[in-house]
């Protein structure tokens, strides 16, 4: 895949290995993504197949977890991307936003109950937090978590959210009712539990090969243990977030090269006029555009992996990569697809599946805009988005 | 018992390539480990993860670019490595009996009791470094192994073998032993983040021709790559047609046209 400035060059040999090997992974047991996302479904027989490979929170230590570099880890979800933003997305619901938490914010028992399972891909998660009337301002989620004995009771609905319908574990975020000031808290809600259901949502027209669902919470009884210890308040959701983002900003990136590396092939064969059309000024323009474009969201995403490494990585470093390259994404994987004419408009060819994907991943893990005021927000000192 | 894993890091060509004085560009080739060479790894790997082998050990030979290559092997789950590699190498095309010399002297410390071979390499495709070695080390062997069951208490390994036309061979191969494996033995796998990390800890011994007990003279290879050219590729392919009696005869002609037993 395009890297025009040869960065793969600043990688250690573990980090090579590891794109080699989840290139050959991905390559050899996906068979055809084009058919699931027309199809509407996950390949889920490679869910405890990614679990051997490690691909899930593999930048965390412990349980087994393989731990290692941000960039590493920043290079998988690249490659998962390439493949498909659904791959990618469960990649990083089940160890950005489901592990990362536990990992993060849970018991010893949390963690030897789910860690190990989820990390093998035998027990998948999802994580709830956006709510059908709160989606960009979740503080204002209604869920409510209620203590009854050693048990806590939890009301409200989730929506939108990846997974969820094949998941074994929730992390539901709600707020406390029986604390001061009701904090946000997690809660870990196995699917089976009575007053839990997961509807699915169909009919997306983005994020095909991905599964989504809703979380019904109807006086859904779990008990006191299976609330995460460690953190309260909004803080616990948004620390995840900026896990996933980080791993978004890479695969970005992955999905624009595999939209540029089809485009560019397909440029210097297709013939008309005589010649290829990769041939002819105007198509030159588009695919020279195309690997700039990608070229300074592959530095970007390098650059946040040393930040990221250093332990000197903000939040809104993570907001201005995923703003960026998944813009970049979007808008470069409609000009691939153009450049495709007919053929483009198939799932035969993968710009207009990456295309309509990244509507998703524009507006899930905080949109585009909500992005944009997080960085004003950090420039000017001034808070917009209320 | 100790299993043995010849492995060789093999270049393949873009699809555009340009030729620099007998080689092609390195800038144009993508190193690999040999497709058969991983289908050996991973068969060394099942008789570890089966308790039959104690220890797997990879050995190459190849510059230190081949780190990467058999870093791969580590990672899917040989032990330790062997990699040997002198200046003697350098710009030379080494024949097989050059790596068989390096492989004896490897073996005469390793001692293994079984090496697991690819049929072939992929670049030079000679499909004779494994039997060659068998060979001179003395070791009963097997070629083109497709399917593998080791009796270690007994001491055999029964083998499949694929022979031409589709036939194959069962035939039993008292160890210790020299299978050099076809496509078909098994599925290799990818080496997971684990393996990968695991393997960074891993040991590639760095080794000479002085550390084997050879001399640049024992390697010394009879080859030379005196020309490398891209074949023409405008083909008029002839369609040989009628029964066979008749296609025969015709083959006949054109293979004396060609010069073919003149
Ligand atoms: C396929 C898919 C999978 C998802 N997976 C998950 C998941 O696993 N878990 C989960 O919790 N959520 C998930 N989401 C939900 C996603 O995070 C939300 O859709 C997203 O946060 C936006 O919320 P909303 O849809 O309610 O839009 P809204 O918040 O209603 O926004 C609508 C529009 O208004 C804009 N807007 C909102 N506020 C402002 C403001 N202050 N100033 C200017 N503009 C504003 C937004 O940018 C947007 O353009 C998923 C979504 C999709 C589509």
């Amino acid at each position: 895949m395009i890297d025009y400035f040869d960065l793969e060059a600043s990688l250690s040999q573990e980090e090579r290995l590891l794109v080699d090997s989840a290139r050959s992974f991905v390559e050899g047991e996906i068979d055809d993504m084009g058919e699931h996302w027309i199809e509407g479904t996950f390949p889920t027989e490679i869910i405890p197949k990614m679990g051997e490979m490690g691909f899930y929170a593999p930048n965390l230590e412990g349980y087994g977890l393989p731990g290692v570099s941000e960039t590493s880890y920043g290079l998988l979800m690249r490659e998962l991307e390439a493949c498909d933003s659904g791959l990618r997305s469960m990649a990083s619901v089940q160890g950005a936003l489901v592990m990362y938490p536990i990992h993060a914010f849970g018991s010893d028992e949390q963690k030897e109950e789910w860690l190990p399972a989820l990390g093998e891909g035998e027990a998948v998660g999802c994580f709830g937090l956006t709510e059908p009337e709160h989606g960009s301002n979740p503080s204002a989620m209604e869920t409510r978590a209620e203590k009854d004995g050693d048990e806590y009771v939890l009301n409200g609905s989730k929506t939108w959210i990846t997974n969820s319908p094949i998941a074994d574990v929730a992390v539901v975020w709600a707020k406390d009712h029986s604390e001061d000031d009701t904090p946000v808290r997690g809660f870990l809600v196995e699917t089976d539990r009575d007053g839990v259901t997961t509807n699915k949502i169909d009919e997306k027209l983005s994020l095909r090969a991905s599964i989504t669902g809703e979380i019904a919470l109807q006086d859904a009884r779990i008990p006191e243990e299976n609330r995460l210890p460690g953190v309260s308040g909004m803080k616990g959701p948004l620390s995840c977030l900026t896990q996933a983002r980080y791993g978004i900003a890479w695969g970005a990136v992955g999905a624009a090269q595999d939209c540029f590396e089809t485009a560019r092939e397909y440029a210097t064969d297709r013939e008309q006029f005589g010649k290829p059309i990769g041939g002819f000024q105007l198509q030159q323009r588009k695919l020279a555009e195309m690997a700039t474009q990608i070229t300074l969201a592959q530095l970007l995403a390098h650059r946040l992996a040393e930040l990221k490494e250093a332990g000197e990585m903000r939040p809104q470093h993570v907001s201005m990569a995923k703003r960026n390259n998944v813009r970049m994404a979007r808008d470069q994987s409609r000009i691939a697809r153009e450049m495709l004419g007919g053929n483009g408009i198939t799932a035969d060819y993968s710009p207009m599946r990456h295309m309509t994907n990244m509507e998703t991943v524009y507006t899930y893990e905080g949109t585009h805009d909500i992005h944009t005021l997080i960085l004003g927000e950090d420039l000017t000192g001034i808070q917009a988005y209320q | 018992m100790k299993v043995l894993v010849t492995v060789k890091e093999v270049g393949e060509a873009d699809d555009d390539f340009e030729i620099e004085g007998t080689d092609i560009a390195s800038s144009d080739l993508e190193y690999d480990l040999n497709e058969w060479d991983d289908y050996a790894i991973e068969a060394a790997v099942q008789l570890a993860e089966a308790g039959i082998a104690e220890e797997v050990v990879a050995v190459t030979i190849g510059p230190e670019r081949a780190e990467e290559t058999i870093r791969m092997a580590l990672a899917k789950g040989a032990d330790r490595a062997v990699r040997v590699w002198d200046d003697a190498f350098e710009g030379t095309f080494a024949d097989v009996s050059s790596k068989v010399d390096v492989f004896e002297a490897v073996v005469d410390e390793e001692e293994p009791e079984l090496v697991l071979s690819g049929v072939q390499a992929a670049d030079t495709a000679f499909g004779a470094t494994g039997v060659a070695l068998a060979e001179r080390i003395g070791f009963d062997h097997a070629a083109v192994v497709n399917d593998l069951d080791l009796d270690a208490d007994a001491g055999v390994a029964n083998v499949h073998r694929e022979l031409e036309g589709g036939i194959e061979e069962l035939t039993e191969v008292d160890l210790p032993a020299v299978l050099t494996v076809q496509t078909g033995l098994n599925e290799p796998r990818y080496a997971s983040l684990r393996g990968i990390r695991q393997a960074q800890r891993k040991e590639i011994a760095a080794t000479d021709l002085a550390d084997l007990g050879l001399t640049p003279a024992d390697v010394e290879s009879t080859l030379t790559l005196t020309e490398m050219y891209e074949p023409e590729s405008d083909s008029d392919a002839e369609l040989i047609e009628g029964d066979a009696g008749e296609a025969a005869g015709r083959l006949a002609e054109v293979l004396r046209e060609k010069g073919v037993g003149a």
